[in-house]
């Protein structure tokens, strides 16, 4: 790994006299999959919005790719590659997947100076990038609605890797989604994340985030309580970086 | 199920208002006697041009997820705008072109313009100020036909420029060219939502506009066209009831906009944005001629014809709701 994808260095905001990070610096790597886990309240969101785009830190810097970072909105975040996938508001059900793949940038071919939408070279470009990720779905030329939501999830993953995205949100992925559908939806990330995408997972499900990441932030309070990585701790340890029961745990909170 | 079957279906259930269209012909085709013949076909397809061009308007705003309640004023005021200017007794001010034919593009010109004009207001108010679309549109239907009334002063235009009257007397296979132009539009605007990035936006857009703006689709932009397009098809409906009438009175349309309401739902077009299709709607357009002239022709009173158009409806949106049960049973 030659540098981090994504770095934050001291992110605080406050809205007013409430300060709800207080200094967040931590990073991610290139096809790594971090577990942002927090009580209600922790300053999760806020920081999601943070490296997104929506809300910008009140000091601090983040750098993306080695450059200055800062998004004044989700398309500037989007344009660098950064993006929140939200389940629902990313998708159309009433049309098929490869209308959903290519919305707002369908192939066409000029027909007497109209555009003509190239059905052909979109299936060929989906059923390639389907392929490539290892999803399966029964049909490209179903709609979205027929689809379970891992099927959704991994239609909107492959479609963000597809279109040069680098760092995907996931906030909550997994909370309308059953047992199974679970399973393959962890799998997906992992497929993601070894297309060499950083994903940063936000759950309140302990057992998902040891299922799928590499490393676990906590954040308590508006600063990191625990940057530790999956394999080096477990679900007790962690429980207690977020409820502040004891500190030293990782190197960061002692320091804060 | 095999995926073949799962096709079938689909199929089916996609193209259901033509099977019911085709069901429907073959029964009054026998039991009804004298409806079995070209003329009467002929008929039913010419007399569903005005609606038909009308329900075009009407489903790309539905489709696109927003509501358009007044194309069947803006028809009659396109109608009564296309009647002052060239017919030639009543209100007309028969206004003579030379050479004579230019009366025909500028006749559309007008009719479509005034079209255009009310649907940019609406479309103005509601994607921009972002009003209500079904308030606004609502109050447009109001206004506008009490614009047809006031500029009228309740009085009508008759004898239509011949020029302009040749669009509904010459006939090509049997069918006047109004016809043809209501069918030409099925063809052009079903083409456009089909294969068209910007069909396929404003479907896309009644599905799910939040995941459209974040796809970076020009959401407003689209929506403001989509209503331009329904109210200038209104205005050509408007003009395709002038030359069918050879002229224009205050109250030309009045009731139309439920029968569009009608032919869209009938035709599969779901009142809630982002499901159905153009020739579907055509298929609903021609299901309302068929059973209007199957009336007719036994004579029963055209009362009826509300009732039966009224419990189309019902059926046609119980129908919708056991369609969509049957699509997620196979899903």
């Amino acid at each position: 790994m030659d540098q981090p994808l994504l770095v934050l260095d001291n992110i605080r905001k406050s809205y007013g006299a409430i300060e709800a990070l207080k200094g967040v610096s931590f990073s991610v790597n290139k096809g790594e999959v971090i577990a942002l886990l927090g009580d209600n309240g922790a300053g999760k969101s806020t920081l999601v919005k943070i490296i997104a785009g929506g809300q910008e830190p009140t000091s601090g810097r983040m750098l993306f790719e080695g450059e200055e970072y800062r998004a004044k909105s989700p398309a500037e975040g989007k344009a660098a590659g950064i993006e929140t996938v939200y389940q629902d508001l990313s998708l159309c059900t009433n049309v098929d997947v490869v209308a959903n793949f290519f919305m707002g940038r369908e192939i066409t071919r000029s027909f007497f100076g109209i555009p003509i939408l190239d059905e052909k070279a979109m299936e060929a470009a989906v059923s390639k990038a389907m392929a490539n990720a290892g999803t399966r779905i029964p049909s490209l030329r179903t709609n979205v609605e027929n689809l379970s939501g891992g099927q959704r999830q991994a239609i909107e993953l492959n479609r963000f890797v597809h279109w040069g995205g680098k760092l995907v949100l996931l906030d909550e992925p997994f909370a309308a989604l059953g047992v199974e559908q679970t399973r393959r939806g962890l799998e997906t990330i992992r497929q993601v994340a070894s297309q060499g995408i950083g994903v940063i997972i936000i759950t309140h499900i302990m057992q998902q985030a040891f299922q799928v990441a590499d490393r676990i932030v906590v954040i308590r309070q508006g600063v990191v309580a625990g940057d530790v990585r999956t394999q080096d701790t477990n679900p007790d340890d962690v429980i207690r970086m977020i409820t502040g029961e004891s500190l030293a745990v990782s190197g960061t909170a002692a320091r804060n | 199920m095999t995926p073949q079957t799962r096709r079938r279906v689909e199929f089916i259930l996609d193209n259901l208002v033509w099977f019911m269209l085709i069901f429907v012909l073959a029964v009054f085709s026998a039991f009804i006697p004298n409806y079995f013949q070209p003329a009467i076909f002929a008929n039913i397809i010419e007399a569903s041009s005005v609606l038909g061009v009308m329900s075009i308007g009407l489903a790309l705003v539905i489709l696109a997820g927003q509501m358009d309640l007044s194309v069947e004023s803006v028809a009659a005021l396109a109608a009564m705008g296309v009647g002052i200017l060239f017919c030639s007794a009543g209100i007309g001010l028969g206004i003579k072109l030379t050479p004579a034919w230019l009366a025909v593009p500028a006749s559309l010109l007008a009719a479509l313009g005034i079209g255009a004009i009310i649907g940019l207001f609406n479309g103005f108010l509601i994607v921009k100020a972002k009003m209500n679309a079904f308030i606004i549109t609502l109050a447009a239907y109001i206004w506008v036909r009490g614009l047809v009334v006031a500029i009228s002063g309740g009085r009508s235009a008759q004898d239509l420029d011949p020029a302009i009257r040749f669009f509904g007397i010459q006939r090509i296979l049997g069918l006047p060219l109004t016809a043809w132009i209501a069918i030409l539009c099925f063809v052009a605007f079903s083409f456009m939502m089909m294969k068209t990035p910007f069909g396929r936006h404003l479907k896309m857009i009644g599905g799910n506009e939040t995941a459209t703006h974040r796809a970076g689709i020009r959401v407003s932009r689209n929506l403001m066209i989509a209503f331009v397009l329904a109210g200038a098809t209104a205005g050509l409906a408007g003009w395709l009831l002038t030359v069918r009438t050879s002229g224009a009175t205050a109250n030309l349309g009045v009731g139309m906009l439920f029968n569009a309401f009608a032919a869209v739902v009938i035709g599969g077009v779901s009142l809630k944005g982002g499901v159905g299709s153009l020739p579907g709607v055509y298929a609903g357009v021609l299901l309302l001629s068929s059973i209007n002239t199957a009336i007719n022709l036994m004579g029963l009173p055209a009362n009826v014809t509300q009732v039966i158009h009224g419990l189309l409806v019902l059926a046609a949106v119980m129908l919708d709701t056991f369609k969509q049960t049957i699509r997620r049973s196979l899903a």
